[in-house]
């Protein structure tokens, strides 16, 4: 009987598990500065190079979906309550799910490595191009604007110490082999911390092997994998130990990428009005019976002409698809929501509210104690706690009074070049950048993270200034997004290696033209 | 030079992989090449892949011990050759891995093959809730075309292959193989057909849709392209199972002394195993001596060690067959009842329980029995495979 009914000798539950084409890097999103013939709004989508730098899965469907609407803003009054923070997640679910249909861009690329591109419920009518990948090309719209395009291989546009990232959260696949049916063996009940712990001989730096957590990885030692120790480690002059060294891990590393150069008169007909472009990518796979279904290999839309050229036909197209990956935040998906795939949701990513909201809190248990002993001011509540502690909560209403700061506080901005036009924008605050998980792209910006993301945007070290007090001053200048990037804090600070926690530039210069992203190694 | 097969290019992809690991150096390492050898016996089938599988899964844990993933491969294996104790042993080695999802859903195959059809459902369903894969609703499609509606088992299976990625085309194809049992034991022949097509299309040069191909064209006493089959299928995997189901099919045709020599190789190939060990072939062997050199004793015989090994409606209607052909009625009656009250519907099982009931007198049963089995498969008594 099971014997002639076994999956099992057909799954691949246990294989290691392959890059795939569905994994996507980042996206960028911001104003261009090239304003001739109206302003512009870049989207950069990024993803793994598989099959190869510059060739495409065929069998991948990417979205680029993008709504533009007024700045929104807090009620404005000064209410910090909890259920004052989750009703206006629900008046900002009801805008995003209720009145607003986002428009897109559909693309795929077929076997020959030509790109096939459909941009549906724009204002102007839904249409469809083809082009050549590798190669900037410009999209001539019914509606007569222009929109530069670019599918194709790129320099990775990330540069962070992602090996540093994972030691601050322990998160043991980075650093062992960790078997993929022990799914507890992820991020060790250990706490979460800027600095080493004292003992913490599981994530601690080990001097006898230096690549350790970067190109090889330890085998697991039994457990218990928990720490017991009860203060920071410091070595013999007094010093702490970053767990960050600041290594850019994606240097000399290439993406894929989908890159537009978009009007905003083509997004919106009211770019007055609508100042702020949400965007969230998207990789979907193929569904196997619409593999067989397309042998021979071709295009869909070759054969059915009309079929994207309707809402309910191109929602056809999607359901021979599988939805893997989302983009739209970085660090939304690894510090947020745990990587989890069932939490692959985007823009819809409403009902994780409270799960921030109690995710944020333990972090902030882990980070909060490793800044204040740094003698910087932190935005959470730990009670003056004198070491990391590792604390998780069931409920949002518990965790929330520890978090109130850090989710409202507005995070100052180093300098006013974010905003050239010397507007009355306000500064953002970290529960209106998570939720919903979209790329906001303020148009009367210079789209520098958080008001979108410029690829230069170091976001990994700006995310951790999420827990830096914003009201406090350093040198006689208040807290900021980029404070933890100053290479002059660390300096001073009793701690080794005196080096912001990530690399303050990418490896390759990006390019101050269309397609932005450098050329690819 | 001649395209690739779908199959032979994951042969190669393994090879590959297989070169690469040839001096595995640490943990991860040694469990993908244990996991790549198992792989490539799932895919080939052969019986001395599966040797091969064994023997690099026990190197592997010498070398690095009760590693999870590599408890968790020999769990698979051994689950594949009903060593249910050896399953149930290799989900203990590793602290923790009974918890895990991976073993919960082999264990909800150990119900099933001890017989705890209910407790089988229940956890499936719980599964599926938790995380809908594709192989999960395969096993609960396969449970409802046993026990349920065939049409539900139906609409489970395409629910399964609505999960199923342009990335994993053999396991699409697999499933439609199952789709087109469920149409082959209603005697739905052209619905079958078209879905071991369908299967071939996705996932081309597999022995295994050959091999569905191959007894529907026997079904369909389309003798000489079943036989091309079949030569073909051999040719890649000899399996004694599928030497018996070609001597079967040569001897539906006629040809006797040539079926006969196929089933020397069979038996040899079935005994062979069992004489190194193993116990996937008792049920074979069961059905051998009751069907194919009909043997009461030796039957019963290995209908009782299968028995031991595993009480489900599959050994219990094996045991009460083997028991009819050795002219034992009232046990084998006893047995069959087992078997009935499991709440399986399969023609097999009714047309056999039908003639155990009309040798031990109770012939309104037999009857009733015989007339649930043509309506399930109108077809039920002509060439088969002994699937189940």
């Amino acid at each position: 009987m099971a014997d002639h009914n076994d999956p099992n000798a057909v799954n691949s539950a246990f294989s290691d598990i392959d890059v795939s084409a569905a994994d996507l890097y980042d996206l960028f999103g911001f104003p261009s500065a090239d304003t001739a013939g109206g302003e512009k709004a870049v989207i950069a989508l990024t993803m793994a190079t598989v099959p190869e730098t510059g060739i495409f899965d065929s069998d991948m469907l990417y979205r680029v979906q993008m709504v533009a609407a007024p700045r929104a803003s807090w009620p404005g009054t000064e209410d910090q309550s909890l259920d004052t923070l989750l009703k206006y997640f629900s008046a900002v679910k009801e805008k995003y799910l209720g009145i607003f249909k986002a428009a897109e861009i559909r693309v795929t690329v077929d076997a020959g490595g030509r790109a096939h591109l459909s941009f549906l419920r724009f204002p102007g009518g839904d249409f469809n191009v083809s082009i050549a990948t590798n190669k900037v090309e410009t999209v001539n719209t019914p509606n007569g604007h222009a929109i530069q395009a670019f599918i194709g291989g790129r320099e990775e546009g990330f540069f962070n110490d992602l090996p540093g990232f994972f030691r601050s959260i322990n998160y043991a696949p980075q650093f062992y082999h960790v078997p993929h049916s022990m799914t507890e063996a992820r991020e060790l009940p250990i706490p979460k911390t800027l600095i080493e712990l004292e003992g913490n001989d599981l994530f601690n730096f080990d001097p006898a092997t230096p690549k350790w957590g970067k190109t090889m990885k330890k085998d697991m030692p039994p457990g218990p994998w928990t720490w017991t120790g009860n203060k920071f480690k410091k070595d013999e002059n007094g010093n702490y130990r970053f767990v960050y060294d600041g290594e850019d891990a994606r240097a000399g590393k290439n993406c894929n990428a989908l890159i537009f150069e978009i009007p905003l008169a083509f997004i919106t007909p009211d770019g007055q009005k609508n100042r702020i472009v949400n965007t969230w990518g998207e990789s979907w796979v193929l569904k196997a019976a619409h593999k067989v279904e397309a042998i021979p290999d071709e295009p869909f839309w070759h054969q059915h002409p009309r079929a994207l050229l309707d809402g309910s036909e191109s929602d056809e197209q999607l359901k021979r698809y599988k939805l893997v990956d989302t983009d739209g935040l970085p660090f939304a998906d690894a510090a947020l929501s745990e990587r989890e795939d069932n939490r692959q949701l985007g823009a819809n990513n409403f009902w994780l509210a409270p799960h921030f909201i109690k995710r944020l809190a333990h972090l902030g248990w882990g980070f909060g104690p490793s800044i204040t002993a740094l003698g910087l001011k932190t935005s959470f509540d730990h009670d003056n706690s004198p070491v990391s502690v590792h604390k998780t909560y069931a409920l949002a209403v518990e965790a929330f009074p520890r978090t109130r700061k850090t989710l409202f506080q507005k995070l100052n901005m180093p300098d006013d070049s974010w905003n050239p036009k010397g507007m009355d924008i306000p500064l953002r605050r970290p529960f209106e950048i998570f939720v919903p998980n979209v790329c906001a792209i303020d148009m009367d910006t210079t789209g520098t993270w958080p008001f979108g993301r410029r690829p230069e945007d170091q976001v990994a070290t700006r995310f951790l200034a999420l827990f830096l007090d914003m009201d406090a001053e350093l040198n006689g200048k208040k807290y900021h997004v980029e404070t933890l990037g100053d290479p002059a804090l660390w300096a001073s600070a009793p701690i080794v290696p005196k080096t912001p926690p990530n690399p303050l530039r990418n490896d390759k210069e990006f390019l101050d033209h269309f397609p932005y992203l450098a050329e690819p190694w | 030079m001649a395209k690739l097969t779908d199959y032979r290019k994951d042969l190669e992809k393994i090879e590959r992989d297989l070169a690469e690991l040839a001096n595995p150096s640490d943990t991860e390492q040694v469990t993908r090449r244990a996991y790549r050898i198992y792989q490539r016996a799932a895919l080939t089938g052969r019986p001395d892949e599966f040797t091969a599988a064994e023997r690099a899964i026990a190197d592997a844990l010498e070398r690095i011990g009760p590693w999870p993933d590599l408890c968790l491969i020999k769990a698979n294996l051994d689950m594949k050759v009903h060593r249910l104790t050896g399953t149930k042993r290799a989900l203990e080695m590793a602290p923790g891995l009974a918890e895990s999802y991976p073993a919960r859903v082999l264990w909800t195959d150990i119900h099933l093959q001890e017989g705890r059809y209910q407790e089988a459902k229940k956890n499936l369903e719980e599964l599926i809730r938790e995380d809908r894969t594709w192989d999960n609703l395969a096993r609960l499609a396969y449970w409802e075309s046993k026990f349920g509606e065939t049409e539900n088992a139906d609409r489970i299976y395409s629910e399964a292959q609505d999960e199923i990625t342009a990335k994993e085309m053999r396991e699409y194809a697999w499933v439609e193989l199952q789709k087109g049992l469920l149409d082959l034991r209603r005697a739905r022949h052209e619905q079958a057909a078209a879905h071991y097509q369908q299967a071939a299309e996705a996932y081309s040069g597999y022995w295994m849709v050959d091999d569905h191909m191959a007894e529907l064209l026997g079904v369909e006493g389309k003798y000489d392209a079943a036989v091309e089959l079949y030569q073909h299928v051999l040719n890649e995997t000899p399996k004694p199972e599928l030497q018996q189901a070609f001597g079967e099919l040569l001897a539906a045709m006629g040809e006797e002394k040539e079926a006969d020599g196929w089933f020397d190789r069979a038996l040899a190939g079935f005994l062979e195993a069992s004489d190194q060990g193993g116990v996937h072939y008792y049920h074979h062997l069961v059905d051998f001596f009751s069907d194919v050199r009909e043997n009461g004793s030796e039957a019963v015989k290995w209908a009782h060690k299968d028995f031991e090994l595993r009480q489900n409606f599959g050994t219990e209607a094996a045991l009460g067959w083997a028991l009819y052909r050795d002219r034992q009625f009232g046990e084998a009656n006893a047995m069959m009842d087992r078997a009935l009250a499991s709440g399986v519907r399969d023609a097999h099982l009714f047309a056999k329980a039908a003639a155990v009931k009309a040798a031990t007198g109770y012939s309104r049963d037999s009857e009733e029995l015989s007339r649930r089995a043509s309506l399930l498969n109108p077809r039920h008594q002509g060439f088969h495979v002994h699937r189940s």
